[in-house]
C-alpha cells in the first residue's frame, strides 16, 4: 500500500452563479422585451421565432431589438445602455 | 509572506491521493486536469518549489481566466506550471504571460471559446529569454526545449483548469490546433536586422516582454528564389492573400515571421516599417475568390463604405492598416519566413515582466525570495 501524499489542485472553481433577486418593475401593459442579435447567421430569425413564442404566452408591451457589428466582440456600452433603459427582460441567442 | 500549508488546508484547495506516479494520472485524467499527456505531479514540495520564484500573495489572483473566469492565483498557476514540467525559475515568465492574455484587447474570452482555432501564441523578447534557454532557432516552433514546451503547456493547462476552455465545453472550436499544447516562443533578436518586438511596441530594449497574440499556426512561405527585398517581400504579401482568413474581415493584426535569411535580405533595402507598408499594400484578396453568399453577406456589410458594389476584381486586404501588421524574426538558417493568420476579433497584447515593486526585471532571480 503506497503512502498518501497531498497534491495541489489545479482547478478554479466557476463563480458562484448569482441568484436573481430584483424584483422587476413591470409595467401594467405588459412586458418590455429587449432583443440582442449576436450578427451570427440567422440569429435574426431564431430570435424572431423567440419572441413571437413569448408574445403568444405573455403581454409584450414593447420589443428593442439591436444588432452587434461582430459576434466575436462584446456589445459596444451604447447598446447595452439602451437595452438596460428600454427592457426588462433581455433575449440573447446564436445561431449559424 | 505566504503560508502554503494553511493555504492548502482550505476548502477545494489540495486532494489526497495515493502516492503513486500512475495512480495520480489516473486521478487527473479522472478530474479533467490534463491535457491528455501524464503529468507531474503538482505534489505540495514541487509546488512550494515553483512558488519560490513569486513575489506576490500566492492566494490572490493575478487575473480572471475566461470563460469560467477563473481566479488565477500564484497558487493554482503553480499547480499547472509543475504538472507541464516547468522548472521554477520559469514561473515568473508564466505568470506574466497569463496576466498579459487576460487583458481585455487579446479578447480571451473569444479566443477561448470560438469554433475558430486560434490559441494565444506568446513571442518573448529581452535578456529573460535567453536567460531562461527560450529556443529562437532552428524548430522554435517545434520540440527540443524545455523551457518553450513546458511553458506553453503550463498556459494550456491554465487556460483549461482555470479558464474552463474544456473541449466541447468552454473551447468550441471546430478542430482544435496542435498550438493548443503549447505555443511559445522568443524572437530572434541577435538575427535580427530591425529593431525587436517590444522595442517597436513601445517598451526598452533591456526589458523582458511577451507579446500575446491570438493566432493560428504558422503557414510556411518558400522563397529561395528571390534576391531582393522587393522580391521576398512580394512572396510574403502573396501568401497572405487567401479566402477563408478571419483576418479579412476585421481591422485585424496578423502576424508575419521572417526567418533570419529574409529577414537580411528584406533589411538591405526596407525598414521594418516600410516592410509592413509594401507588404500590407500587396497582401490581399480579390472578391472574385469569393463565394457570392458570402460577398452578399459579409463583404457588402463589412466593407459598405470602400466597396459598396463589390466587382470581383476588387480586393480585400489581410491587414487594414500597415501599423497594424506585426514582424517578428524567428528561425534559424533557411530561406523561409511564415504567415500567422490570427481570430481576427483579437489585438496583440504586450507587457514587460516587472517586479512586485514595478521595476523591470533584470533576472528571473530577482523574483527569487530571500
Amino acid at each position: 500500500m503506497n503512502q498518501k501524499v497531498r497534491l495541489v489542485v489545479p482547478e478554479a472553481p466557476s463563480p458562484q452563479a448569482v441568484a436573481v433577486t430584483e424584483t422587476r418593475a413591470v409595467a401594467s401593459g405588459g412586458i418590455r422585451l429587449g432583443v440582442l442579435d449576436n450578427s451570427k447567421g440567422n440569429a435574426d430569425h431564431l430570435l424572431k421565432f423567440i419572441v413571437d413564442g413569448v408574445k403568444a404566452q405573455l403581454p409584450v408591451a414593447s420589443v428593442v431589438s439591436l444588432r452587434k457589428d461582430s459576434v466575436s466582440l462584446p456589445a459596444p456600452d451604447a447598446i447595452l445602455d439602451q437595452l438596460a433603459a428600454e427592457s426588462d427582460y433581455v433575449i440573447t441567442a446564436m445561431a449559424d | 509572506m505566504s503560508n502554503l500549508a494553511q493555504m492548502l488546508e482550505a476548502s477545494g484547495a489540495s486532494v489526497e491521493a495515493e502516492d503513486d506516479f500512475d495512480a495520480i494520472n489516473a486521478l487527473m485524467r479522472e478530474k479533467g486536469w490534463s491535457d491528455g499527456l501524464p503529468v507531474v505531479p503538482p505534489t505540495e514540495a514541487r509546488v512550494a518549489a515553483m512558488l519560490e520564484y513569486c513575489d506576490r500573495p500566492w492566494d490572490q489572483p493575478i487575473a480572471k481566466i475566461p470563460p469560467r473566469w477563473g481566479e488565477a492565483t500564484p497558487l493554482r498557476l503553480a499547480a499547472n506550471a509543475v504538472m507541464a514540467g516547468c522548472q521554477p525559475r520559469y514561473f515568473p515568465l508564466y505568470m506574466l504571460a497569463i496576466e498579459a492574455m487576460c487583458e481585455e484587447p487579446l479578447n480571451l474570452y473569444g479566443v477561448q471559446a470560438t469554433t475558430h482555432l486560434c490559441a494565444p501564441l506568446v513571442i518573448v523578447n529581452g535578456p529573460v529569454a535567453r536567460e531562461l534557454d527560450i529556443n529562437c532557432g532552428h524548430n522554435a516552433f517545434g520540440p527540443g526545449h524545455q523551457a518553450n514546451a513546458s511553458i506553453g503547456r503550463a498556459i494550456r493547462l491554465a487556460l483549461v483548469n482555470i479558464g474552463g476552455a474544456i473541449p466541447a465545453l468552454g473551447d468550441m472550436s471546430t478542430f482544435g490546433s496542435p498550438a493548443k499544447y503549447s505555443y511559445l516562443v522568443a524572437e530572434n533578436e541577435a538575427e535580427s536586422p530591425w529593431e525587436p518586438l517590444h522595442v517597436e511596441r513601445g517598451l526598452p530594449r533591456e526589458a523582458s516582454a511577451v507579446t500575446v497574440i491570438g493566432a493560428e499556426c504558422p503557414h510556411n512561405v518558400n522563397d529561395h528564389e528571390s534576391l531582393s527585398p522587393e522580391g521576398v517581400l512580394t512572396t510574403i504579401a502573396g501568401t497572405m492573400g487567401i479566402a477563408g482568413v478571419n483576418d479579412i474581415y476585421y481591422q485585424s493584426h496578423p502576424l508575419v515571421i521572417m526567418g533570419p535569411e529574409h529577414a537580411k535580405m528584406a533589411a538591405a533595402g526596407f525598414s521594418k516599417s516600410e516592410a509592413k507598408k509594401f507588404i500590407q499594400q500587396r497582401a490581399h484578396v480579390a472578391v472574385g475568390k469569393l463565394s457570392r453568399e458570402n460577398i452578399d453577406r459579409r463583404v457588402r456589410i463589412t466593407f459598405k463604405e470602400r466597396l459598396p458594389n463589390p466587382k470581383p476584381e476588387d480586393v480585400i486586404y489581410a491587414v487594414q492598416r500597415p501599423e497594424d501588421l506585426l514582424i517578428a524574426v524567428i528561425g534559424g538558417a533557411g530561406k523561409h519566413s511564415a504567415y500567422v493568420p490570427t481570430f481576427g476579433a483579437t489585438k496583440p497584447v504586450t507587457r514587460a515582466l516587472k517586479t512586485a515593486d514595478g521595476k523591470l526585471a533584470k533576472s528571473v532571480e530577482d523574483f527569487r525570495r530571500r
